[in-house]
């Protein structure tokens, strides 16, 4: 195991997913990943610089700090990287005013974003919210527009919940770019700005950073190809799929 | 093309070929009893999601049509054949109208998804369940693919990006058995004994009908009715067989050149 050491040099900072890696949402806001709690304390009082960095889009970012601060974590929400803010900003740059397709809970977040006439549609984790009706509306909205613009927070395929497997966001983001013929513009992991704004957060370059997290594609091939290095824990949606093992 | 076989089969499309929703295309009940009256076998193939063979067979039955039960063949049986062939046990997220035409099958533990139009179904709910069957290794057979259909509120989504949801969700590609596939032109003719080269399909959607019909080695006669727009002809290649103003004059043709 020494080449632990080895793969493990210069790194200065630690990027880490939370659904799946500190915790699995569930009833009652979820359960800490036994031994999780302790470990980001380790690593508080470590030299390393640690910033969270999720794709977590059914919940603002005040209310998931809250949820882990209950669950007994040490995280403020100025350590927190997440889609939803990174999005607002891109809407107030372009001068996009979306309809949105996200769960209530996130709804806070564009409580300044003009809503009005919309001119682009933001799809997020909205649980039960996807309902026929409710990306039936969607879809319309896009079909209406002359330049299609359609934002998703991530793209995940699905995560874990204490009942079992749920589908993500990026299910029906690609409903609708299949139905509309559009590309999505993903914010939030595996989008390389998305990283780098996590990095600049902590003052670390690509190269001293480790991402942790458990979903092979979304976490460890998108901070992999931002020149981090990354690895995959065995929680969350982790499933032992032959031939996941040989990627890079 | 010389060496065309005689010809022994005819499929033909109904909305839009045979009638345009409740009316029945001039002349057309006239035209199939001629066709009749030759030594062709007849078949009727339609894509539908929702509506049972029984509910085809009333109306064609109201617009005074001379068609029996087990000549039609439509996306729903295609569907039900590939069911029975698996042995498997599906979840059907079809509309409750289309229940009858997989009643006997055995659908308690569900190991296969069935998907067609449904949107009461359509709920993210039933997709997680149908998600996670389909993690286990369940095959995922789609209806067909359609991205949209007109409704009278406007536009509204179709199965194909419930489809898809699911095919990303879990790197898989479903199977589909309606009109366009070739499997589905080839299950229609299974047990009339009749080889692609020896039919030919009759019908408006110029890729759907007559695009892959060509494709699985038919001859395919597009007519200018239902849902057919000008120009319509080019959007394949190779052009079709022939195309023609409706159901009748495609019947004269086959009388007078291909028997």
């Amino acid at each position: 195991m020494a080449v632990w050491s080895e793969r493990l040099a210069g790194v200065r900072g630690v990027l880490l997913d939370i659904s799946g890696v500190l915790y699995d949402f569930g009833p009652g806001g979820g359960t800490p990943i036994p031994g999780s709690v302790e470990a980001v304390a380790r690593l508080k009082r470590s030299h390393l610089k640690v910033r969270f960095c999720t794709n977590e889009s059914q919940k603002s970012r005040g209310e998931l700090v809250r949820l882990l601060r209950r669950l007994g974590f040490d995280i403020s929400e100025d350590e927190v990287t997440s889609p939803a803010p990174a999005t607002c900003q891109v809407l107030k740059e372009r001068g996009l005013r979306p309809h949105l397709l996200i769960h209530e809970g996130l709804r806070s977040e564009f409580d300044e974003i003009d809503m009005s006439n919309p001119n682009c549609v933001v799809i997020a984790d909205a649980g039960e919210g996807f309902s026929y009706q409710n990306m039936n509306k969607a879809f319309q909205v896009l079909m209406e527009l002359e330049n299609p613009v359609l934002i998703s927070l991530g793209k995940g395929r699905y995560y874990k919940e204490t009942s079992g497997l749920m589908l993500d966001v990026g299910p029906y983001m690609k409903a609708l770019e299949y139905a509309c013929g559009v590309e999505a513009e993903v914010v939030g992991k595996p989008s390389p700005e998305f990283f780098s704004a996590a990095l600049r957060a902590i003052g670390v370059e690509a190269h001293q950073a480790i991402m942790i997290g458990d979903d092979i594609v979304g976490d460890v091939g998108g901070a992999q190809r931002c020149g981090m290095r990354a690895l995959q824990v065995r929680t969350g949606k982790f499933r032992s799929v032959p031939g996941w093992a040989h990627l890079p | 093309m010389a060496a065309r076989r005689a010809l022994k089969a005819v499929l033909v499309d109904l909305n839009g070929t045979l009638h345009i929703e409740d009316a029945a295309v001039p002349g057309s009940q006239e035209a199939l009893k001629r066709l009749r009256s030759t030594s062709v076998m007849v078949r009727f193939v339609t894509n539908t999601t929702k509506e049972s063979k029984q509910d085809l067979l009333e109306r064609l039955k109201k617009l005074e049509f001379d068609i029996s039960e087990d000549e039609i063949f439509t996306s729903l049986t295609a569907a039900r054949s590939l069911v029975e062939q698996k042995q498997v046990r599906p979840m059907l997220l079809v509309d409750d109208r289309a229940l009858p035409d997989f009643k006997g099958i055995e659908t308690s533990d569900p190991n296969a998804v069935v998907i067609g139009l449904a949107p009461e179904h359509f709920h993210y709910q039933t997709l997680n369940q149908a998600f996670r069957l389909l993690l286990d290794g369940a095959p995922l057979i789609a209806i067909h693919k359609a991205r949209y259909y007109k409704r009278k509120d406007g536009l509204a989504l179709g199965p194909g990006p419930f489809v898809t949801a699911l095919e990303y969700a879990t790197d898989t590609k479903a199977t589909v058995v309606g009109k366009p596939e070739k499997t589905f032109f080839l299950e229609a003719l299974r047990g009339t004994g009749c080889e692609p080269e020896e039919a030919v399909m009759i019908g408006d959607d110029c890729r759907d009908d007559v695009g892959g019909a060509q494709n699985a080695g038919m001859r395919g006669i597009l007519v200018k009715t239902g849902k057919y727009r000008a120009a319509d002809e080019e959007k394949i290649n190779p052009a079709p067989y022939l195309t023609c103003e409706s159901f009748p004059h495609a019947v004269d043709h086959i009388l007078q050149h291909l028997l």
